[in-house]
């Protein structure tokens, strides 16, 4: 531990020292007489000793869902005690706490307490929590020690999940067996049509009715169920940010719940992030994936790059052939733009949700701004425009909004037309 | 102070106001920028009522030690307001310890000031009784010396 004395320290020794001195020169006591409580003073702050403390930090969780509460206890001993402790837990600003940050408590001799401090989690991401700086102080705060304790821990906090109650069907499936009904014919559950017994066919397939009603064995043809592959696009190149919101924190969100519903529904989900940091994760099944992509989505940031960037630096196995790519991006950069036309352009089945940052940055009425932000929006007008007119469906999904309500128009969109 | 300046020496007391000011506003600047100024305003304080004493002459100032802690009190009770204004969630039984120790200081430097002030009131050649507890107390204050010298 460091030691401090505090500035009152050499302000009564000089004090005490300039009554002495004056009163030896004037030869009276009336200087002696102020400077003794000064003195007396000065004795009572150096007979203070250094106080041994001991400080444990530790969390009752390390992996919790955004909005949750993360209990924090810290420890205290100290075998000569405390007149004042007082302890500060260095908390990202991304979590609050209850009450105060800083806590002052008395330790005597051989006690041991527990402080704790109850932590919200307000925003998804790791964190490292339970360094703990201290200061021992004595009563009138001459002296005092300052040292620091605990190991920083991460702390994993997983993005809050919206409810969604239909997903958006891939145009094709995969070979492998899923939930998702084909549009090929083969063996399954739901019926597709009805077609002439060729050899081979089984015998349950036989829909004796049409046989009865045509004279010849006719057989019934189902559509199989099938997996799909989903490609979570999030674009990373620029966000907004305003009063605690951002538009990189819905994506994030929004990307997290559409992974967890695919992969329940037995798809294969990719992700790739697309900005000035490049990540991806090849597409794959299971829990384990779910915990690949949401551990990825927690340390996505937006980091500024002026590299020009196209969809070929993806590796190949990062964009599987018939996948369903869900490109989750605010339209703010034109490389996301320039690069979401070229996968349309090779085929992928794709979908924009645009994640709306137009509520966070309205301008006041009346004022000049309101104009560059008309001609703003009609240049995200004109690239929803863009979109649209190579058969892209393009849905806005504006703050305060739940995601259904995006995914589905997407859906009612698919119902009204075909892309080609 | 200024009180007890102008009461002891109403001729001079001109000579005392603006040292007065100056303390006082040294005190407001302590309060406001986190103890800065504070010596110098208790400094000033103390020489006004030395001056003022010294100024009206006579004997030992039988007020003196009650000047004495409320300088002390000063200094200590303008420490603790700026210790408040840290946003500290402290337990009420602090706040409660660190008034009885402020009390505990200024009591025991009240019986301190008054125990020199008394003693000084002692002439000299008052026979050996008198030579040895001074030579005690010279005694008590050398060793407390080199006890705070050596922690």
């Amino acid at each position: 531990m460091t030691g401090y004395t505090s500035w009152r320290l050499p302000v009564y020794a000089a004090l005490g020292a300039v009554g002495l001195v004056a009163g030896l020169a004037l030869g009276r006591v009336e200087p002696v007489a102020p400077a003794a409580p000064f003195l007396l003073a000065l004795v009572a702050a150096v007979a203070e000793q250094e106080p041994e403390v001991s400080v444990r930090a530790s969390l009752d969780r390390d992996r919790v869902i955004e909005g949750d509460e993360v209990t924090a206890t810290i420890e205290l001993f100290s075998a000569r005690g405390a007149d004042r402790l007082e302890l500060l837990v260095q908390i990202p600003r991304e979590l609050s706490v209850e009450g105060e940050t800083a806590r002052a408590v008395r330790l005597r001799p051989d006690e041991e307490r527990t402080v704790e401090l109850k932590l919200r989690c307000d925003h998804w991401g790791v964190f490292s929590v339970g360094q703990v700086l201290f200061r021992a102080r004595d009563t009138l705060g001459f002296r005092s020690w300052e040292g620091g304790a605990g190991e920083a821990r991460p702390l994993r906090v997983f993005p809050r999940e919206e409810t969604l109650r239909s997903l958006i069907a891939p145009l094709e499936t995969q070979v492998f067996a899923g939930n998702q009904v084909s549009r090929a014919r083969g063996e399954g559950i739901e019926f597709a049509d009805l077609r002439e017994w060729q050899p081979g066919d089984r015998l349950r397939r036989v829909n004796w009715r049409a046989t009865a009603l045509r004279g010849s064995l006719w057989v019934n043809e189902q559509n199989p169920e099938r997996n799909t592959d989903v490609v979570l696009f999030l674009d990373t190149f620029a966000e907004v940010r305003a009063e605690g919101r951002s538009t990189n924190d819905r994506a994030v969100r929004a990307a997290a719940t559409l992974a967890r519903i695919y992969l329940q529904r037995k798809d294969r989900v990719g992700l790739v992030g697309f900005g000035g940091f490049l990540s991806w994760l090849v597409p794959a099944s299971g829990m384990r994936q779910l915990y690949a992509i949401v551990e990825t989505l927690l340390t996505t940031e937006v980091v500024h790059s002026f590299a020009l960037r196209g969809v070929d630096v993806l590796p190949p196995r990062t964009l599987p052939p018939k996948a369903l790519v869900l490109a989750i991006t605010p339209l703010l950069d034109n490389r996301t733009a320039a690069a979401l036309l070229d996968l349309r352009a090779r085929g992928y089945d794709l979908i924009v949700v645009e994640v709306s940052p137009v509520e966070l940055v309205a301008p006041e009425p009346g004022s000049s701004l309101e104009l560059a932000h008309r001609l703003w929006r009609l240049s995200r007008e004109a690239l929803r425009w863009r979109y649209e007119q190579v058969g892209v469906p393009v849905v806005t999904w504006r703050e305060g909004e739940p995601l259904a309500a995006p995914i589905e128009e997407v859906n009612a969109f698919r119902h009204l037309a075909r892309p080609a | 102070m200024l009180a007890d300046a102008l009461v002891r020496a109403p001729s001079p007391v001109v000579a005392f106001v603006p040292g007065l000011a100056l303390g006082a506003l040294l005190l407001v600047v302590a309060l406001v920028f986190g103890g800065r100024g504070l010596g110098a305003a208790l400094f000033l304080a103390g020489a006004t009522y030395v001056a003022a004493v010294a100024a009206a002459g006579g004997g030992a100032d039988a007020s003196a030690p009650l000047v004495a802690v409320l300088l002390l009190l000063c200094g200590e009770l303008t420490a603790w307001s700026l210790d408040e204004r840290l946003e500290i969630q402290a337990e009420p039984a602090l706040t409660r310890r660190r008034a009885g120790a402020i009390t505990t200081l200024g009591l025991s430097g009240l019986g301190v000031a008054a125990l020199v002030v008394a003693l000084s009131a002692a002439g000299p050649n008052h026979g050996l009784g008198w030579t040895v507890l001074g030579a005690a107390a010279a005694v008590a204050a050398a060793g407390t010396g080199i006890w705070v010298a050596h922690r």
